[in-house]
């Protein structure tokens, strides 16, 4: 009876969990993000890392939990700091830019799915903000807009340093994006459509009679570190992060201050999310986790093994979420093992090389394909 | 190719080193073993009765080099022999100019003034870093003492009177070593 009674109004409810999960993902985790980078950075450099801020309230006990609670105090420091704003700046863009650097890295996590379709009550939840058939168009077409958050924000500064710093952005941004793009173009070619669920439910099949799972990573291994390589770029992080150069051009947002720039800040880490999730979603087999089929695990040697279908959804959302803070990881430590490149060699890599290398991909793909 | 794999040999030799112990120390909770000889703060001592060692001679006030010492001289009746003898009424130091080049302790004539293994720690304004008579004496119960004081200072530099002051075991010395 109650089932009945709150069925008309379950695709509402649907929808408003689907969006709470995927904004929280992004927002959960980037939180967490800057203190595992600062962390990790300190474990990588021989050091202990932030390991003070205590608990609120109760500050005599000092626990302070590996310092995890480093990002609540940044972000109430962001909050309460003064606000200053430039007298020349172009009030109305300098106010925008932080929202337009924010806006496109949550708003491509919408077409991420984070876990496979339930059915509860007769009716399914497809756990994904936004099926939207295109999604690899929409994907690119958000992305491309981050590039307005930082133009913006170097423009509307009033400041030389910040318009050098957003010319090198967005000539870096405009260069990867190209090579971004076509780095996928095998895949898509691979799973022939554009819907990201898709890929995900594509790459369940086998290869060689169902011992390796046909994931993209194997499909197109060229094509997911050209498009690691491309998304690192765009986000503008180290090796590629000649945008910041904190001693000479400081970068476009030089004269932003306080939760403006923690607006900037924030953007990057949702943007490492983001990147994780889509690769995750694209080459990494989203949340499918190899041999377990809808009904429990099957191995390709004959044995297997019975498991209920709300614990599948459940190691199927678990798995997702382990390849995401993977990646991120994996991320954050690429950012301290490597030198940043110098603004010649960004350009030389992105145009001559990996343009290149990944219009090869598309070829031979294609011929793969073909034959 | 070449970039690919020298990208992941690096990745491997971060990961192995992000599993090392840290080297450094959580300092202000843990703290390294001091350098002996380390000398960083001031005290100003007390001798074995119990009475200031200060005398008010402004010695160290006239050899300071950048001038930071201030000493208020007096008389009083000592509460211990009940003669009258030379007190500092005020004594300070201040750090914010301070050199730590040592010389005021080395010509002290009573071993009054000498230095800690501690040092300040930060303060929030200038007067912090002004160290007042009360300071320093609170410095001689609270800090380490360094190894030198005057007399363990002239020994070094002058080996004969070193030699007749050994005949006197001087007990100032022997207290303030204990005296940590």
């Amino acid at each position: 009876m109650e089932a009945t009674a709150i069925a008309p109004f379950l695709p509402y409810i649907f929808d408003l969990l689907s969006l709470a999960i995927g904004l929280g993902i992004p927002l959960l985790l980037a939180g967490p993000l800057t203190w595992a980078e600062r962390r990790q950075s300190a474990m990588i450099q021989d050091r202990v890392g932030p390991n003070r801020a205590p608990f609120p309230l109760i500050r005599s006990r000092n626990i302070t939990v590996f310092g995890l609670l480093h990002p609540l105090a940044d972000v109430i420091k962001l909050i309460t700091k003064e606000d200053t704003i430039n007298r020349e700046v172009d009030r109305f863009l300098y106010n925008l830019a932080p929202l337009i650097a924010v806006f496109p890295a949550l708003v491509t996590f919408a077409i991420v799915p984070f876990g496979p379709d339930v059915t509860i009550l007769g009716q399914t939840w497809s756990l994904q903000i936004a099926r939207v058939d295109a999604g690899i168009l929409f994907l690119f077409a958000m992305s491309s807009l981050a590039v307005f958050g930082t133009t913006l924000a170097g423009y509307a500064s009033a400041n030389k340093f910040a318009m050098l710093g957003a010319l090198r952005a967005s000539a870096q941004m405009i260069s990867y994006e190209v090579t971004l793009g076509l780095s996928v173009i095998g895949l898509i070619m691979v799973f022939g459509t554009l819907e990201p669920n898709a890929f995900v439910l594509g790459q369940g099949a086998y290869l060689f009679g169902g011992w390796i799972p046909k994931w993209g990573i194997l499909v197109q291994p060229l094509g997911l570190i050209i498009f690691m390589i491309a998304s690192i770029a765009e986000n503008k992080r180290t090796p590629f992060d000649l945008v910041e150069g904190e001693s000479e051009i400081i970068g476009y947002f030089v004269e932003y201050s306080g939760m403006k720039f923690g607006m900037f800040f924030m953007a990057e880490y949702i943007e490492i999310v983001v990147i994780s999730g889509v690769v995750t979603t694209l080459f990494l087999g989203g949340w499918q986790i190899p041999f377990l089929m809808d009904g429990g695990f099957v191995f390709p040697w004959g044995a297997s093994f019975e498991m209920a279908e709300w614990l599948v959804s459940l190691l199927r959302f678990g798995a997702f979420l382990f390849k995401v803070v993977f990646l991120c990881w994996f991320q954050l430590m690429l950012r301290w093992t490597l030198p940043r490149f110098r603004y010649d060699q960004v350009m030389k890599v992105g145009w001559r090389m990996l343009l290149p290398l990944s219009l090869l991909n598309v070829i031979v793909t294609a011929v793969v394909m073909l034959y | 190719m070449g970039y690919f794999i020298a990208t992941v040999d690096s990745l491997w030799t971060t990961f192995k080193q992000a599993l090392r112990e840290p080297t450094t120390v959580n300092y202000p909770f843990e703290q390294r073993e001091r350098a002996p000889r380390i000398r960083a703060s001031f005290a100003l001592t007390h001798d074995a009765n119990g009475e200031e060692n200060c005398i008010g001679c402004k010695k160290c006030e006239n050899v300071c080099p950048s001038e930071v010492i201030t000493v208020v001289a007096g008389k009083r009746t000592s509460p211990v022999t009940n003669k009258g003898r030379g007190y500092a009424d005020d004594f300070t130091l201040n750090l914010q100019a301070c050199i730590i080049c040592e010389l005021c302790v080395q010509v002290c004539p009573t071993d009054a003034i000498i230095m800690t293994q501690e040092q300040e720690k930060p303060t929030f304004s200038r007067e912090g870093l002004t160290l007042t008579m009360d300071k320093l004496y609170a410095n001689e119960k609270q800090k380490r003492w360094a190894w030198a004081n005057a007399t363990v200072l002239w020994d070094q530099q002058d080996p004969e009177r070193g030699a007749e002051k050994k005949e006197e075991p001087s007990a100032e010395t022997t207290s303030s070593e204990g005296a940590s």
